[in-house]
């Protein structure tokens, strides 16, 4: 069945293809159009704002001065639509004639809302925000460029109502990015949303090849993108916007548009920056100058050793212009980032070639590519406590002095290695190559018709190898026997895209358009690992080694839907929309395979652009269906399936006790929206606000089985989940005069999860972690032992030396009747309970921006996030009694009689008392700070035709928070991270500070020339 | 213009018509794939052979735990150090590792007993012959550790979504079928030389296994016919008398793992100051040690020997020296006092050199004559503690003597086991509704255990 419907569909878009040419019309006679576009307050030129002949695919870019172009005009009344970002869309209508050119200039007035800003994402074809009965945000290169950041998710912080971005490691890079867009919705399929670059669907995976940290994330693959070539971004929250993504939709859809050059003479442009990464404070240790008989003694603080004043650099060259026939947009970009932990780095060089080409009058082909190799040296951190840098600090003990004797490290008494050993001569070295390419080819055999292909590659080889020297760790073989290895693995996705849109216009009154197509993707993983132990003092490399091993894993995904819309526009005030998309994906079972995905979306425009108060309102719903799929990692889990279990030096073959689902199917989304659109005071007030209801049904996890059958479990449907919320941004014009303007945007976000049903036993996530996937509590809340308290007065009880008592230790607590006696009520009944909720009841964010005269810019965006709990294992670790160098074990070596003492082994009873270690991590960041100045002396003018725009920029300078620890935003568990060998993390494990690589304080200065 | 919507054309239909959403997995063989093809069948074999190995390492290791024979290496080992003294809470990894890996053993075994069926042309009868019945002898096997771990067990799993658990009683006769048929299987038609070299796992006596796996179980239900005539059946002497498991690099016994690290173990030493000052079993089994400590300073402990410790040491699937105490049992019981003692002191008096076998040498001198069958039955127990370590047996041994204690009842007298039962596997409980509430352990000494 599913063969003959991929035959059929097939023949059905030769035919369309084959037919086409009937339809062709001739080549009409053209005009020019030119003209200026500029800012009505201020009668500045504007760049890039769009300029197109409605109807028609002709359009063009403005330029620096506001000056554009536009050849090859139909003749005739044409419309002429002129748009920006940030403001008031204009139409004019004017008559082209054959060979003659016509002046259209235009002031544009700022808008806060813009409903004709034309969106892709989400719907078949480009089409304007008013019609699309979602919330889409959309993101441009000017506030990418402004955040001066390494990576592109990281520049989106703080930018988008209903996204919670956190950098989960501040190692270099760019850290490790988790993006959730309202909200958790999955468990084990990840909650990072789809990206999409130039309609390529890309590799954002953030699993190591070797451990780096267990389940840590200290970068993922979004990395390689070179945020300076990034057009605009848009970003589809949810399952009503995104369900013509189908069976990877659920966690919304990112879709990134690179820069494609404006058409002109060729303009050149070159960035530089320069700045430097520091620890923003150091923790307090155990400096404590006796030890625990009292006697003198001298303490090191390991993280002055650690930690340094890193530099980072960046250069951007950029070269784009073109005619009309052709655009071309060249960059080339060079980074170094340093990490502020010694040793570590990471550096990324890539060029780009995007070109345009108009091959006929109707036909157009898109170019990009993309190739960039990204150079990581990196160090183990979070869970990695064997030669991990982070861990290994946390659980040193100050009274050594760790640094080298005669060339030799110490390494600690009991846990980990010696942090400067590990600077000093353990390697992580990775170099990932990777090409990322489209082809697209836009066809319009009649105007009425548009037909768009895209063909589009993202290969990555990544390299990663490692080098631990003999005797570098603790502990027992193999690892202390010194371990190298080399692992490649090469991720291929593979794209094809086919869309076709028929428009029509019964009676101006109605607008018909119906929109079909397929897509098709395939994801191959490819990876051969080859390590050994037992190394010789000499050499680095896996054949210095004497204990050899090595694996090799191959997966493949692929996924095949088609879709098709219908839209209807009434008035130009009622759009009606709806949407089928039919997917199928090779992870799941084949009768269970093809699943529906529709949505229906309404928006109504009550008033556009009008006089007064009051200016554009307008009201919209959608309705939709969205799913997802789990990773490469689950990929063949609809099989029951072997493992070779050698015995006696002969293969082996037992069944794998995970149960292969010959009924798997996928997770499925159903979300309502409703939201609305408000410009108010001339347009210099604009609101969105958007309320959303998500419920996501056969949540996968693993099912437990009875052993009694020679399985354990089994990758199964076992729950269901919500996401409710509001998003709201509003974006002023607090001031706009001639010489000073100020603005500001400000996002509200409010998410509600909620475990709605389960149909396993409540479970612990992360393995040996307390966040808990428990049915009418939120996703990962921390559950686990607490400090009983007495139940009438609610004081925490003590025991006769002053420390607290555990609620699941009987030595602690007595039995059943005694635990009642002590409490004075049955409160402390339980022996664990829910102790602390890792998602954060609301997210926020203020942006000011003041333009001072044409020259000066000032911007700061503050970043929140409140109401979550943050679990400081790494406090924790500290005060454990191998570690006790920590300020609060400092308390117990107090003489007695001082108020701080604390008494001996408090700090290790609270070891097991997991509530005493969480912690508000509700935080306010200094995400961005930046001022701007722009050089425009005429003699600079001469040479540099826009000037010299010089910066100063901070990011994450300050941090109001109650948290104790480095940072509240870091946490131990990348987003479904789980490299070679290690653990699979669920989205539901976040709140973990273990370890984690603290976020640096960056400043730079940054300069910029255009020629 | 033409060239490309060629292309698309194509492109479009090369690509849909190329991309079957049915790939399969090429890291590891399908259910299909492994039963249904001979090679396949002959892996799985292998398989039950590791799997058989893996759990009844498991049976032996908790057995061990909760008699007189092993301890934890530290305190901090919690719920090692809490098994050896009794105490094994629901969950305990330890614990439920013995029914998740039995029950493996016991799936491996069904396919492969099918597999056999199912492709019956393909093998000779010799090789069939043998498949089956190592199959039904390590399922029948691994069955019996479970009734000697658990109060009910489930027989019936192959397929079956929640399986039903049984009494001892209703089991230990399908153990006994199950064993009567593997005896049955290579009676009929011996095993090919096929199956003998290049599927048994070299070391391993298929003909000695089944028989002293029926004279165990025969023996645990009173059948001292049976017991005695499957015990005569046994090897007495000569290499092919035993045997062993092999763990040629990169396999590792099991032993070797828990030598020490998070789940180490090692001998009580009154396993080795108990003995008469004679017996030099000791050397078989552990290097005397005078310092070693386990959970406290009044646990002092013997480090495994090298036949253990060392990562490539063979293990004993059984002592062939059980077949002689199982026979001067069923000789003693039916009354045949002289020929018990005879087979007794042939364990006794086995010492250098021996039969040639590798096996715990005595060294003792042979009984006075004239022992009466209370003081057979007696020295019989004695003698399988010291020559059987490390087996399990030990802990059906203590039950069937009554020799345990409840982990609540502080000891009165010494004490060879310290509880009945496991508690049922976690695994099994969260997911059928079939498991039986935990057994209570006994609260007083000396008491029974309800089976």
């Amino acid at each position: 069945m599913t063969s003959l419907f991929v035959r059929r569909a097939v023949r059905a878009v030769a035919v369309l293809l084959v037919a086409a040419p009937t339809l062709l019309t001739a080549q009409a006679a053209t005009g020019t159009i030119r003209g200026k576009v500029s800012e009505a307050s201020s009668g500045r030129g504007l760049a890039d704002a769009q300029i197109s002949v409605v109807g028609t695919r002709v359009g063009a870019l403005s330029q620096a001065t506001g000056e554009y172009t536009m050849v090859a005009v139909p003749t005739g009344a044409r419309v002429i639509q002129i748009r920006r970002i940030g403001f008031q869309p204009v139409n004019r209508t004017v008559q082209v004639l054959a060979g003659s050119t016509v002046t259209v200039d235009a002031a544009l007035s700022v808008s806060a809302i813009n409903l004709s800003e034309v969106v892709v994402t989400g719907t078949a074809s480009p089409t304007e925000r008013r019609r699309v009965g979602t919330s889409i945000a959309t993101v441009d290169s000017t506030v990418i460029a402004k955040a001066l950041s390494v990576t592109v998710d990281q520049a989106l912080q703080g930018k988008i109502a209903g996204a919670q971005i956190t950098q989960n490691s501040g190692g270099p890079g760019g850290g490790g990015i988790s993006v959730r867009l309202r909200g958790t919705n999955s468990f084990i399929s990840g909650s990072d949303p789809l990206y999409i670059i130039d309609g390529v669907i890309v590799d954002n995976g953030s699993a190591q090849l070797t451990d780096l940290g267990g389940r840590s994330n200290p970068q993922n693959r979004l990395a390689d993108i070179n945020p300076a070539d990034i057009d605009r971004i848009e970003i589809l929250r949810g399952a009503a916007a995104a369900a013509l993504y189908g069976s990877r939709a659920n966690n919304g859809v990112v879709q990134i548009f690179t820069k494609r050059g404006a058409i002109g003479k060729p303009r050149v442009s070159f960035s530089t920056r320069v700045g430097s990464n520091e620890l923003r404070e150091e923790q307090p240790f155990n400096f404590y100058p006796y030890d625990v008989n009292g006697n003198p003694i001298s303490r090191f603080n390991l993280q002055r050793e650690i930690f340094r004043r890193a530099p980072t650099y960046e250069q951007n060259l950029s070269l784009e212009g073109g005619s009309e026939a052709t655009r071309y947009f060249i960059s080339a970009n060079t980074s170094e980032d340093q990490g502020i932990i010694r040793s570590t780095s990471s550096k990324r060089q890539g060029a780009r070639i995007n070109l345009q080409q108009q091959l006929s009058s109707t036909l157009i082909a898109n170019v990009s590519t993309n190739f960039v190799t990204t150079k990581n040296a990196f160090q183990a951190f979070g869970e990695q406590n064997d030669y991990g840098i982070m861990g290994s600090l946390f659980f040193a003990p100050t009274q050594y002095d760790y640094r080298p004797v005669n060339g030799i490290y110490p390494l600690p008494p009991t846990l980990g290695t010696n942090p400067l050993l590990a600077i000093a001569r353990i390697k992580n070295p990775q170099t990932i190559n990777r090409f990322i390419g489209s082809a697209k080819f836009t066809w319009t055999p009649i105007p009425k018709l548009l037909v768009d292909y895209t063909a589009g590659l993202d290969n990555a080889a990544f390299e990663q190898g490692q080098f631990v020297p003999r005797g570098a760790v603790l502990g027992t073989a193999p690892l202390s026997t010194g371990q190298a290895q080399s692992v490649y693995q090469n991720t291929r996705v593979i794209n094809q895209d086919l869309v076709a849109g028929y428009s029509w216009n019964p009676g101006q009154t109605f607008e018909w358009k119906t929109t079909g197509g397929f897509n098709y993707t395939q994801q191959t993983l490819n990876l051969t690992q080859s390590g050994a132990n037992g190394l010789a003092p000499v050499g680095e490399l896996v054949n210095a080694g004497s204990v050899p091993f090595g694996t090799q894993r191959f997966t493949q995904l692929r996924t095949l839907g088609f879709f098709a819309q219908q839209d209807l526009a009434a008035w130009n005030k009622l759009y009606l929309s709806a949407a089928v998309r039919y997917d199928a994906s090779s992870t799941f079972a084949p009768q269970q395979r093809w699943q529906a995905f529709p949505k229906f979306s309404a928006s109504y425009v009550l008033r556009e652009n009008e006089p007064g108060l009051l200016n554009s309102v307008r009201l919209r719903s959608a309705l939709g269906w969205a799913g997802s799929q789990p990773g490469a990692t689950n990929a063949y889990s609809q099989y029951v399936t072997y493992t070779n279990a050698a015995f006696g030096g002969r293969p082996g073959f037992v069944n794998d006790i995970t149960f292969g689902n010959e009924s798997l199917k996928n997770e499925r989304a159903r979300e309502w929206e409703l939201g609305t659109e408000v410009s108010a005071l001339g347009g210099r007030v604009g609101v969105e606000a958007t309320y959303y209801d998500r419920l996501v049904s056969d949540l996968l996890f693993f099912q437990p089985l009875p052993t009694s059958t020679g399985f354990s479990r089994q990758f199964a449907p076992i729950g269901k989940m919500s996401n409710k919320g509001i998003e709201l941004l509003v974006r002023t014009v607090n001031v706009d005069q001639k010489n000073l303007r100020w603005e500001s945007t400000v996002t509200y976000t409010r998410n509600k999860n909620n475990v709605e049903s389960l149909s396993i036993l409540d479970f612990q996530s992360a393995g040996g972690y307390p966040n808990r996937i428990r049915a009418g509590e939120p996703v990962g809340v921390f559950y686990g032992s607490y400090a009983a308290r007495n139940c009438v007065t609610g004081a925490l009880l003590l025991d006769s030396l002053g420390r607290y008592r555990r609620s699941n230790q009987t030595a602690d607590m007595g039995n059943a009747a005694q635990r009642v006696a002590i409490s004075g009520g049955t409160c402390n009944d339980s022996l664990n309970k829910v102790i602390g909720d890792p998602n954060p009841s609301w997210l926020g964010s203020i942006l000011n921006e003041i333009t001072i005269g044409k020259v000066l810019r000032l911007r700061a965006l503050f970043d929140g996030t409140f109401g979550n709990d943050v679990l400081n294992l790494s406090t924790r670790a500290q005060n454990s009694v191998i570690s006790n160098n920590s300020a609060s074990y400092q308390r117990e070596l107090l003489p007695y009689g001082d108020a701080r003492k604390l008494a001996p082994t408090f700090n290790s009873r609270t070891q097991g008392i997991f509530e005493y270690w969480i912690e508000d991590g509700s935080y306010v960041k200094l995400r961005e700070v930046s001022a701007s100045y722009t050089v425009d002396w005429s003699p600079v003018k001469r040479i540099f035709r826009d000037g010299v725009d010089l910066t100063v920029s901070g990011r994450n300078l300050w941090v109001w928070t109650k948290y104790s620890g480095y940072d509240p935003e870091v946490t131990a568990f990348g987003t479904n991270a789980g490299g070679l060998g290690s653990v699979q993390t669920t989205a539901a494990d976040r709140g973990i500070d273990f370890g984690a690589y603290p976020i640096p304080r960056v400043w730079s200065v940054s300069a910029r020339f255009t020629y | 213009m033409r060239m490309f919507k060629r292309c698309v054309v194509a492109l479009a239909a090369t690509t849909l018509g190329a991309c079957s959403l049915d790939l399969q997995n090429p890291n590891s063989p399908t259910q299909d794939q492994v039963t249904s093809s001979p090679d396949g069948v002959i892996a799985l074999a292998t398989g039950l052979q590791g799997r058989f190995a893996a759990s009844h390492f498991n049976y032996a290791y908790m057995a061990g735990l909760v008699t007189d024979e092993f301890a934890a290496t530290a305190a901090a080992l919690i719920s090692i150090s809490d098994a050896e003294q009794g105490s094994v809470a629901p969950g305990t990894g330890i614990a439920d590792n013995v029914f998740n890996s039995i029950y493996r053993t016991v799936r491996t075994a069904d396919e492969l007993l099918a597999g056999a069926d199912n492709l019956s042309g393909s093998f000779e009868a010799g090789t069939r012959s043998g498949l089956k019945a190592l199959a039904y002898a390590l399922k029948a096997e691994a069955l019996g550790e479970a009734i000697q771990s658990y109060q009910q067990v489930p027989i019936e799993t192959f397929n079956i979504t929640a399986p039903v658990y049984v009494s001892r009683a209703v089991a230990l006769p399908i153990i006994r079928a199950l064993l009567d048929s593997a005896a049955a299987q290579i009676a009929g038609t011996p095993p090919s030389a096929f199956f003998t070299a290049s599927i048994l796992t070299p070391g391993v006596n298929l003909s000695n296994m089944i028989q002293i796996f029926r004279a165990r179980y025969a023996r645990m239900a009173g059948d001292n016919a049976t017991a005695l005539a499957a015990a005569n059946l046994v090897g007495r002497s000569g290499t092919s008398a035993f045997s062993a498991f092999t763990y040629p690099a990169p396999g590792v016994n099991p032993y070797s793992n828990v030598t020490g690290g998070t789940n180490g173990i090692a001998v009580r030493r009154q396993f080795r100051t108990s003995m008469l000052p004679q017996d030099q079993r000791f050397t078989y089994f552990v290097i005397p040690s005078t310092t070693l400590v386990g959970r406290t300073a009044t646990s002092p402990l013997d480090p495994f020997s090298n036949r253990y410790a060392i990562s490539a040491a063979t293990q004993p699937a059984y002592f062939p020296d059980e077949a002689l105490l199982i026979k001067a049992e069923a000789l003693a019981i039916q009354g045949d006092l002289t020929g018990s003692q005879a087979a007794l002191d042939s364990v006794r008096t086995d010492c250098t050199g021996g039969r040639g076998l590798d096996d715990p040498k005595a060294c003792l001198p042979a009984l006075t004559a004239g022992q009466s069958q209370a003081q057979l039955l007696a020295e019989i127990y004695v003698q399988r503690r010291y020559e059987l370590l490390g087996t399990g047996l030990r802990w059906e041994d203590a039950r069937r003597r009554n020799a345990i204690r409840g982990p609540a009842a502080p000891p009165a007298l010494p004490v060879d086991g310290q509880r009945c039962w496991l508690p049922y596997a976690i695994g099994d409980r969260n997911a059928n509704t079939n498991v039986p509430a935990d057994p209570a352990e006994p609260t007083v000494f000396p008491t029974g255990c309800s089976l």
